[in-house]
């Protein structure tokens, strides 16, 4: 069943063009000249029941916008939006009951108060009924380990405890589907491992549908099954998350620093793709040569002050897949 | 239901007060404190004219306490709200309130309740009596139901004012200074009777920004003047239809605001 459908979707904010100095900012001020930026462009993708989409894609990609669409935020300047039957941005209050949201960045939590009171608030705003709210506390302090700081007024918890009342309070309507946007922002490992644990948890039980955008892969890596990639407003990926990872994750990185400026490096497996002074950045291909292997041949045959190895990093990997597309345009 | 979870709004907003207790107290003492300063000034200025274009210094007074007492039952409810909405939409806040399942003025307007109110209310509130019993105007049951009615409608006008002004932050962002010129400093005028002025201000607050319909028109049924310049005595009773009507347009433009609402970045 399919439970969000996005067709043609367009996004297009105006943006003021400003000019520099004093001069073009009194410019500006008298003769405002704008230009249309596609936030998204043409993004087409449907989401089935109980599917984990990691939406992602680097800073000002277009994901927040559309999330925003689909929550009902924003308007859309072209294409359809369906969301479990509904035009998100023409009813928000009935797509309401059928979503939970969570800001990373932004807590839904009032200040001075006991997370209790905030779920008690969110119970009469939901219209939920006593059985199910009380099932449903149950069940989230239960697997989120709120017992310590369900009473506790919200300024004395940590950032982990925040997230998890946060993520808590979105799904106490039992909505069918749940975005989260980074919802791991500023986390320490064990925080993370909870709410990714949680996450997958609240998937299984009620097949609760998730979209999730967030800069850290690992998040995607153990939470979704699917993955949807976006760049300048675009769709440049969707598919499932082992292929991307077949095609793309191959690509390691050595960053390393001769001693010798004129050093010569060659070798069939490792590119240099990149020479500043000493320093040198090599690509290679972990189904060719293991990075150990990389490493052990570059230290026995070069004097090297430094020598760093990187996965690639989701950001890497959209920017090549990007310059890729635009090859095959040329 | 919804009055339900408005009590339950408020609730929550007292509750937080008395977690930082001084803090109020303070706020309100200072607040008490800026009015009465305030009081004091017109008082001792109108009574060094003795009377301001047939106006007793009691009269302005009266005047004074009826704009007060209305601004502060209605900003109550709409202060907090409307007076940041440029805030909350640069945080991103209101972008939250936008995926509540209520109506996002009724969210805002339910959940920002401003108890700090209580002292602005409090002071006026006895201003106003003390003018009642000085300048002997009669109270019976039926001048107390005009005279609640009357405060109510000045109040919506209020009301409306704060509405009208907040809606540019939904396509400039920034609102505060228009917000400040508009409402705040506008209303300056109606500290005294507007037929101190000149023709064009006149028809300014009783037609265009109709501020004059908070104190100056009702004003005169409880005090029996008849200083209604160039314009029909009946107006001292069109308070209430005049805070129905503004806030009721006020509500629909801010409305349509909200279609055009473009968020921010991220």
């Amino acid at each position: 069943m399919e439970l969000i459908i996005v067709s043609n979707l367009h996004k297009i904010f105006k943006v003021l063009i400003r000019k520099k100095g004093l001069k073009g900012s009194l410019a500006s001020f008298f003769f405002r000249k704008y230009k249309k930026v596609e936030a998204v462009n043409n993004i087409s993708f449907s989401v089935n029941r109980g599917e984990l989409v990691g939406y992602i894609g680097p800073n000002g990609a277009g994901k927040s916008t559309t999330i925003k669409i689909l929550s009902g935020i924003l308007v859309p300047s072209g294409g359809n939006v369906y969301v479990n039957g509904i035009i998100p941005y023409e009813q928000r209050k009935k797509n309401a009951f059928n979503i939970g949201v969570v800001f990373g960045q932004r807590s839904q939590l009032y200040w001075d108060l006991p997370v209790e009171e905030t779920f008690d608030l969110y119970k009469r705003m939901f219209k939920i009924d006593n059985a199910k709210y009380k099932k449903n506390v149950e069940l989230f302090i239960d697997l989120l380990d709120m017992n310590d700081f369900f009473g506790t007024p919200v300024r004395q918890l940590s950032l982990g405890q925040k997230m998890k009342a946060n993520i808590a309070i979105a799904l106490l309507h039992e909505p069918a589907i749940l975005y989260l946007d980074e919802p791991t922002i500023g986390l320490d490992v064990v925080a993370k491992n909870n709410i990714r644990k949680f996450i997958k948890e609240i998937n299984k039980e009620r097949q609760t549908t998730i979209i999730l955008t967030t800069h850290d892969m690992h998040d995607i890596e153990q939470i979704c099954n699917r993955i949807i990639l976006i760049d300048k407003g675009q769709l440049l990926y969707d598919g499932k998350i082992e292929s991307f990872k077949n095609k793309y994750e191959g690509n390691c990185i050595l960053s390393v620093v001769f001693k010798q400026e004129d050093t010569v490096f060659t070798h069939p497996q490792l590119k240099v793709i990149k020479k500043e002074g000493n320093k040198n950045i090599i690509l290679f291909d972990r189904k060719n040569i293991t990075p150990g292997e990389a490493i052990t041949f570059i230290a026995r045959n070069f004097e090297t002050t430094d020598l760093q190895y990187k996965e690639p990093e989701i950001e890497e990997i959209v920017r090549k897949i990007y310059e890729g597309k635009n090859e095959k345009q040329e | 239901m919804i009055i339900l979870l408005y009590l339950r709004f408020i609730k929550l907003r007292f509750q937080s007060i008395t977690e930082y207790r001084g803090a109020f107290i303070a706020g309100v003492i200072a607040q008490l404190f800026y009015y009465a300063v305030f009081f004091s000034l017109i008082w001792i200025m109108i009574s060094h004219f003795k009377t301001m274009n047939g106006w007793k210094p009691m009269e302005v007074m009266f005047l004074y306490a009826l704009n007060l007492l209305s601004y502060s039952i209605s900003a109550c409810f709409v202060f907090l709200p409307f007076a940041n909405l440029s805030q909350l939409i640069q945080s991103g806040e209101f972008d939250a309130i936008c995926i509540k399942p209520m109506n996002p003025f009724l969210f805002l307007v339910t959940s920002n309740f401003n108890v700090a109110y209580i002292a602005h209310f409090s002071l006026s509130l006895a201003v106003m009596i003390f003018c009642i019993i000085q300048l002997k105007i009669a109270i019976n049951c039926f001048t107390l139901f005009l005279l609640i009615t009357f405060i109510l409608g000045a109040g919506l006008i209020q009301a409306a004012g704060m509405l009208f002004t907040s809606i540019p932050a939904f396509w400039i962002i920034q609102n505060i200074s228009l917000q400040a010129v508009f409402f705040f400093e506008l209303k300056a005028f109606i500290q005294y009777p507007l037929s101190l002025y000149n023709r064009i201000i006149q028809i300014f607050f009783t037609f265009i920004i109709p501020y004059a319909f908070i104190n100056f028109y009702p004003a005169q049924y409880f005090l029996k003047k008849n200083d209604f310049l160039m314009f029909h005595p009946s107006f001292q009773f069109l308070t209430p239809f005049v805070g129905l009507f503004l806030f009721f347009l006020a509500y629909r433009f801010w409305l349509s605001g909200l279609k055009n609402y473009q968020s921010t970045g991220s």
